[in-house]
């Protein structure tokens, strides 16, 4: 199992224990995690379930593709260097610990 | 394994009129079940309409046998899959982002509603159906995509038109030659406004497939207005006249929605409690298994998120309007690659800027007899008329 902790926009925390191979959005939609939507289930076409990666983080989660990048200029809150869609966010254990930081709103 | 059940007793009468308590039996008894009179399998639980939406590659949105495709005389992106879908819908989505619609467009919505309410008579019963919901639905929907020009009364009418003939299921020639008819009405306008889009862009939907740096082909730019035309009146409209619905029949839940301004909420609940689109179908590319029964290869599911929304396990009495619920995740605007590209802007133009205007300016307004308010429909379901009196 991997942890995961979500920082919502209020500051609250809530920590779950996600299983490889799935997503950062799905893992926080499975444990009811406020603050990710994900609507479109992954198909990266909804951006509602943005989110910005912890700094300590963020060579780890890799860069966004270009469809990504896209796709997020349209987000509901501020895109930041660090704002990624979290769908597109694959868990591995190199990412046990992983922090990430929820938006104001997504819809 | 076997077949799932075939039932020849369900009609598409029963199913237009009031398929609340078909749908209840079902998610009890046969949650995959062929119903012979709709020549599908119906899904009506959440989580098998939400699996087979999710799961493109098994459940394909494209199906060859479709009267879609006379109806719009194009292959559309709703029924297309992967990239050929992706590239389509990525053309258009641009223009319907929350970032867009709040910062660009929400002034003019605003003014545009005001517009339309203010014309409103007070004191006087109002069919709010047609007097309001359809005709600004309308408005906002030609601004969005960039054809302004078209008029209230074109562009429902060529939206009623390309609906009724992708449901041609029967493949009867009139509803074919009204909607080539549209079509010929719509490919002129667009014609006549494409210098004009592409010359002084203004981040309408048409401005912005014309005048992307690798635009996808004219044919699939005229095919993306038509289905934003087809799917982006009749469901905001019937969506607005069911939150009302709902509204002004539970007098004490509207005086809730008021005090915490919880308009959303009440959007939300709304479009659960009766989703505008009630079904949609995918066409089966593998054998496969559903809830226990084989689904062949060639067969066409349909996914039923009227059903969904009210699932008793994932709703405490579903069957009744009730805004406060503490999670809502109904599936009204669908799931999965085909998810609503329009839900950012019905959320926006329904929920936060039309509700609360209506009710500011007409605080004690009324429907006194809601048994003289009429449901319809199978695939697309709503009131047809909602006569209230504005005060
Ligand atoms: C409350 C209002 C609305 C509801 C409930 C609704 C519902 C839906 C649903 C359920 C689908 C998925 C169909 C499927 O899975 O086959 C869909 C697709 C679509 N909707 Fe909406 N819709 C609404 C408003 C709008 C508006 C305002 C627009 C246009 C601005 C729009 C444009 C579209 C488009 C383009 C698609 C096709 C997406 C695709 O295939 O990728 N919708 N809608
Ligand atoms: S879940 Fe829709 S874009 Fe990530």
């Amino acid at each position: 199992m991997i942890k995961v902790t979500y920082v919502a926009h209020d500051g609250t925390e809530t920590v779950i224990e996600a299983e490889e191979g799935t997503s950062v959005m799905q893992a926080a939609v499975s444990n009811d995690v406020e603050g990710i939507v994900g609507e479109c289930g992954g198909s990266m076409m909804c951006a509602t379930c943005h989110c910005y990666v912890d700094e300590a983080w963020e060579a780890r989660t890799g860069q966004r593709s270009d469809d990504e990048d896209e796709m997020l200029e349209g987000a509901a809150s501020e895109v930041t260097e660090r704002s990624r869609l979290s769908c597109q966010i694959k868990l591995d254990p190199s990412l046990d610990g992983l922090v990430v930081h929820l938006p104001e709103e997504q819809l | 394994m076997a077949l799932a059940p075939l039932d020849g007793a369900i009609t598409l009468d029963q199913l237009s009129s009031d398929p609340y308590p078909i749908y209840r039996r079902l998610r009890a008894e046969s949650p995959v079940l062929r119903v012979a009179s709709t020549g599908r399998t119906l899904l009506t639980k959440a989580a098998l309409t939400k699996a087979v939406k999710d799961n493109p590659e098994l459940f394909s949105s494209d199906d060859p046998q479709t009267p879609m495709k006379p109806a719009f005389r194009a292959h559309t992106l709703m029924r297309k899959d992967g990239k050929a879908h992706f590239v389509e819908r990525k053309a258009i989505s641009k223009a319907l982002t929350p970032k867009r619609i709040k910062a660009d467009w929400g002034p003019l919505y605003e003014q545009l509603a005001e517009d339309y309410i203010a014309r409103l008579p007070r004191g006087e019963t109002v069919d709010l159906f047609t007097d309001l919901c359809g005709p600004l639905a309308a408005r906002i929907l030609a601004h969005i995509l960039g054809i302004p020009e078209a008029s209230d009364e074109q562009m429902m009418r060529w939206s009623q038109l390309l609906i009724d003939g992708a449901g041609n299921f029967g493949w009867k020639p009139e509803p074919f030659a009204a909607s080539d008819a549209a079509n010929d009405e719509m490919d002129a306008l667009f014609a006549e406004l494409e210098p004009i889009r592409r010359g002084e862009p203004d981040g309408s939907a048409y401005s912005l497939m014309l005048t992307a740096d690798d635009p996808i082909p004219m044919s699939q730019i005229h095919a993306n207005i038509k289905i934003a035309i087809g799917g982006g009146i009749n469901e905001p409209r019937d969506a607005l006249a069911t939150i009302l619905y709902g509204l002004l029949t539970n007098p004490d839940q509207l005086a809730e929605v008021r005090a915490q301004e919880a308009w959303d909420k009440a959007f939300e609940e709304g479009i659960r409690w009766v989703a505008p689109i009630q079904a949609s179908s995918r066409l089966v590319t593998e054998d496969t298994e559903l809830g226990g029964f084989d689904i062949p290869k060639g067969d066409t599911v349909m996914t039923i998120q009227a059903s969904a929304n009210r699932d008793e396990e994932l709703y405490e009495d579903g069957e009744s309007f009730f805004v406060f619920r503490d999670k809502n995740p109904h599936q009204a605007f669908g799931n999965g690659p085909h998810h609503c590209a329009g839900a950012h802007v019905a959320r926006r133009t329904v929920g936060k800027i039309i509700l609360p205007m209506l009710f500011d300016r007409f605080p004690n307004m009324t429907l006194p007899n809601p048994e003289d308010v009429v449901w319809k429909g199978f695939g697309f379901r709503g009131p047809i008329n909602l006569p209230v009196v504005l005060n």
